[in-house]
Formats: C-alpha cells, sequence, structure tokens
C-alpha cells in the first residue's frame, strides 16, 4: 500500500498543494490485526450461539445478526488489503476488469456491513424495548419464526441496497439515502433506550434506594450509544464531505483522516462484541465452555 | 477503493466534476482536484477539531442528562432499610433469575414479596381488576417495602400498574450484580416464559 500512495504522490504533486493537510497514513499492520481481531471475535459469538442450545433464542439471533455485519465488515478489509498486496506485487493488473469487479464486489460488502450494523443495533434495540415494556407478552410478539423473517427481511434490503448503492453510487441522492440512515437510526435508537432508562428509574425509585443501579443504567447506557457515535459518525460525515465540497480545503483536511474514520469502523466490530455479546453471562459461559473445554461449566449451568 | 481511485485518476481529465464521486469511498480523494489553501480564515483542521468536539460534548451531555435523570429520582427511605430490601431484592431477583416453574417459585419459603408481585404479573395477564387484586395481595403481605412504596405513592393503583408492566429483575439491580451490572443490558432472555398462566394465553400467538 506504501507504494500505491507514493506513486500516487509521485504522478500529482505538481497538480496540488499537498503539504497543507498530508494525508495520515496508518500502517497495514494495524488494519489487519484489528481485522483479524474483529473476525475472530465475531466468530466465537456465532459459535458459542450455534452450539449452544438455551442460546437460541430471538434475542441471541439479533447479537449474532451483528456479530455476522461485523464479520463482514472485518472480512472486507481483509479482503481489500489482499487485493492491493497482490496488485503491489504484480499479480493482478491495475486496470483489469477483474480487478474493478472484485473492487465493486468488496466495496458492495462493506455497504452490506455498514447497513447490516444498522440493522442489527436497532433490532436490538427494539427487542429490548419490547422485553421491558411488553415483558409478559414478549414470547407472544417475539417468537423465533418471526424472529428468522425478521432478519431475512433486513438481510435481502442491506444486499439489495448494497449492490445497488455501488452501482449508482456517483448519484448524490444515493448519498444522501445512505448517510441519512446513520442519524435516523440514531434518533430511533436513543428515543428507544432513554425511554427504557426513563421506566427503569421510575421503577427504582419505588423499590430501590441506590441511585447507584441508575448510574450504572447512565453509564451502559452512554457506552452503548457513545460507542456507536463514535465510530460510525467521522466516516459518514466523511462520505457526505466527499459528496458535497471535495474541493474545499477544510472538508480536504478533514477527509485527510480517512483512514483513521475507516479504522474507527473496524474497531467498531471488534468493540461490538464486549458491549452486546459478552455481556450476557449465558453466552460468556457458552464461550468459556467453548474455550476451555472444561465441564465444570457445563455443571454450573442451570 | 484504493484500486478504483487508481481508475478514477486516469480518466479524470475526461470526466464532470459532478462524477467524481464515482467511487465514493476510494482513497485517494485528492485526485478529485487541485485543492488550494490559499487565504483559509480559520486553522485547516477546523472541521476536524469542531467535529470531534461537537460529538464529545454531545456524549457528556447526554451522559449529565442521563445521570440528572438518576439524581432526581431519589427516594427518600432510610438507609438502615436499604440492606434489608437488597436482601430482598436479592432473593426475589436470584429466585426469577433462572427459568424456574411456578411451583418451584412458590415452594421457596418466606419469599412473600416474590409471590405477591407474581400473583400481580399473573393478574396482569388474565386481565384482572389488577389494582384491586394486588392491594389484598400486598395488604397481606407483611413486606414493609412494598407497602412502603404504595404509600408513599400519590396513586397506589397507578404506581402498581406501573410496577407491573415491566420485568422487574431486568430492572433491580442489587450491589452483589446478580444479573450482570446493568439495567438496561438485558442479558437473560425474559422468564415469565416459564409461567403457566401466561404460556396459556400465549399459546395461540407462538406457532
Amino acid at each position: 500500500m506504501k507504494h500505491i500512495i507514493n506513486s500516487y504522490e509521485n504522478i500529482n504533486d505538481t497538480a496540488r498543494n499537498n503539504s497543507d493537510c498530508p494525508r495520515v497514513v496508518l500502517p497495514e499492520e494495524i488494519f489487519f490485526t484489528i481485522s483479524i481481531a474483529g473476525v475472530l471475535e465475531n466468530l466465537i459469538v456465532l459459535l458459542a450461539v450455534f452450539k449452544n442450545k438455551n442460546l437460541q433464542a430471538p434475542m441471541y439471533f439479533f447479537i449474532c445478526s451483528l456479530a455476522i455485519s461485523d464479520m463482514l465488515g472485518s472480512l472486507y478489509k481483509i479482503l481489500e488489503n489482499i487485493l492491493i498486496i497482490l496488485r503491489n506485487t504484480g499479480y493482478l493488473k491495475p486496470r483489469g476488469s477483474f480487478e474493478t469487479t472484485a473492487d465493486d464486489i468488496i466495496d458492495s460488502l462493506f455497504v452490506l456491513s455498514l447497513l447490516g450494523s444498522i440493522f442489527s443495533l436497532s433490532v436490538i434495540a427494539a427487542d429490548r424495548y419490547i422485553t421491558i415494556f411488553h415483558a409478559l407478552r414478549y414470547h407472544s410478539i417475539v417468537t423465533v419464526r418471526r424472529t428468522v423473517v425478521v432478519l431475512a427481511v433486513i438481510w435481502t434490503f442491506c444486499t439489495a441496497s448494497g449492490i445497488a448503492i455501488v452501482i449508482f453510487s456517483h448519484h448524490v441522492p444515493t448519498v444522501i439515502t445512505f448517510t441519512s440512515l446513520f442519524p435516523l437510526m440514531l434518533v430511533f435508537i436513543l428515543c428507544l433506550y432513554v425511554h427504557m432508562f426513563l421506566l427503569a428509574r421510575s421503577h427504582t425509585r419505588k423499590i430501590s434506594t441506590l441511585p447507584r443501579t441508575n448510574m450504572k443504567g447512565a453509564i451502559t447506557l452512554t457506552i452503548l450509544l457513545g460507542v456507536f457515535i463514535f465510530c460510525w459518525a467521522p466516516f459518514v460525515l466523511h462520505v457526505l464531505l466527499m459528496t458535497f465540497c471535495p474541493s474545499n480545503p477544510y472538508c480536504a483536511c478533514y477527509m485527510s483522516l480517512f483512514q483513521v474514520n475507516g479504522m474507527l469502523i473496524m474497531c467498531n466490530a471488534v468493540i461490538d462484541p464486549f458491549i452486546y455479546a459478552f455481556r450476557s453471562p449465558e453466552l460468556r459461559d457458552a464461550f468459556t465452555k467453548m474455550v476451555f473445554c472444561s465441564s465444570t461449566a457445563r455443571t454450573t449451568d442451570p | 477503493m484504493k484500486m478504483s481511485a487508481q481508475r478514477l485518476i486516469s480518466n479524470r481529465t475526461s470526466q464532470q466534476s459532478a462524477s467524481n464521486s464515482d467511487y465514493t469511498w476510494e482513497y485517494e480523494y485528492y485526485e478529485i482536484g487541485p485543492v488550494s489553501f490559499e487565504g483559509l480564515k480559520a486553522h485547516k483542521y477546523s472541521i476536524v477539531i469542531g467535529f470531534w468536539v461537537g460529538l464529545a460534548v454531545f456524549v457528556i451531555f447526554m451522559f449529565f442528562v442521563l445521570t440528572l435523570l438518576t439524581k432526581t429520582g431519589a427516594p427518600h427511605q432510610d438507609n438502615a432499610e436499604s440492606s434489608e430490601k437488597r436482601f430482598r431484592m436479592n432473593s426475589f431477583v436470584s429466585d426469577f433469575g433462572r427459568p424456574l416453574e411456578p411451583d418451584k417459585v412458590f415452594s421457596r419459603q418466606g419469599n412473600e414479596e416474590s409471590r405477591s408481585l407474581f400473583h400481580c404479573y399473573i393478574n396482569e395477564v388474565e386481565r384482572l381488576d389488577r389494582a384491586k387484586t394486588c392491594h389484598q395481595t400486598t395488604a397481606l403481605d407483611s413486606d414493609v417495602q412494598l407497602q412502603e412504596a404504595i404509600r408513599s405513592s400519590g396513586q397506589p393503583e397507578e404506581e402498581l400498574n406501573r410496577l407491573m408492566k415491566f420485568d422487574i429483575p431486568n430492572f433491580v439491580n442489587t450491589d452483589q450484580n446478580s444479573f450482570g451490572e446493568d439495567d438496561l443490558l438485558i442479558s437473560e432472555p425474559p422468564i415469565v416464559l416459564e409461567t403457566k398462566p401466561l404460556s396459556q394465553t400465549s399459546h395461540k400467538d407462538l406457532d
């Protein structure tokens, strides 16, 4: 990758003033490490749910959906780096038809992973909302079949949208649609979680004197939403700026940090299992059982 | 993305600027056009700094709003009872911490409070007169805490209804962290599946 950037700079050095906002380049090793960590973690989550019968509930299916989309995002990064390395070492032509097709395919993989993440986080929040506000009817509202249908619809929509966005990516409405999904989903999740939090607050006000419990709820909620915002917003802003003000110097300086923004998305794939999947004691037990192959973990399960 | 940018460079001279976002997520955006850095009024990284500062301020503001919501809801109860409540909540919570059979729940000795609240749940499902039944149940109960909570609120029936509306074990959090440390991270599926009355009403909806 360093070869490519050096060659670009040689070609276009006279055409631009590139000394004011130099592109921030992260070493490939960092991307590789983060992507591989993301793939492994999410694979562990998927395997734990797949192997453990008591984890095959709607709630865990939604967490699996999130794990799949995070895994796809990390896979995208790995594939892209492999393709670039192959092109660097001369195995692939820079402008061949295979390369452009492969590039389009992995770009649509990226968009699929993005949309999948967004929708998975939304359905996880909706599932928790139903758990709290319709607790007694939860198991009649959220059945396994409905879960599978909802996930199938979501992933079909994401795949179709991913392909369509990559094909029509040069149109401004496509970009606007794509980038507006982020704030819409953020508002949706924020409303759900804040409503849940308010209910928790009013409940513990009657039952318990422990403000610490609500403090922990506030911290949890801040972490959930904060990680999402910090990891996704920079990239979304980059896409917007690239569409609407590519030659503005301020926008160009923001866009020089593109690799940092991309890395934040990879970090989101690494952090998500810790704040969603591994918060569940059952899933942690299943993970321990899988990794350490100990029978003691099995006997402590209820 | 990088490879598509290479193609973009070769076609750049023949394309309009509107179609320069052909490969929207390319890395080498610089090649779209020459960027002049002369005559900047503000610092060149002003969007970067402004964006990150705004983001941090938003998240911190959100945290403080949530914390303030926490503090305004602090009840006025004695500290002497807090350990007792914690114990009760622990037993209540551990009672519902696993998907138990209803008869196991009821067979637990000395857990009047959980039984009363469990009755409240059942009654809500069967659409009986919630307030009245729960009043009776809790009036018979010797649980000081619940009665205090009911008496302290202005509208006991409404409070009872609100109490029954959600899954208490997922909210009632104790120091001992029997469910993990957070209210909102529902790490266990709702346990009321195991109650018989619920299963009667839900079987017709289940696939």
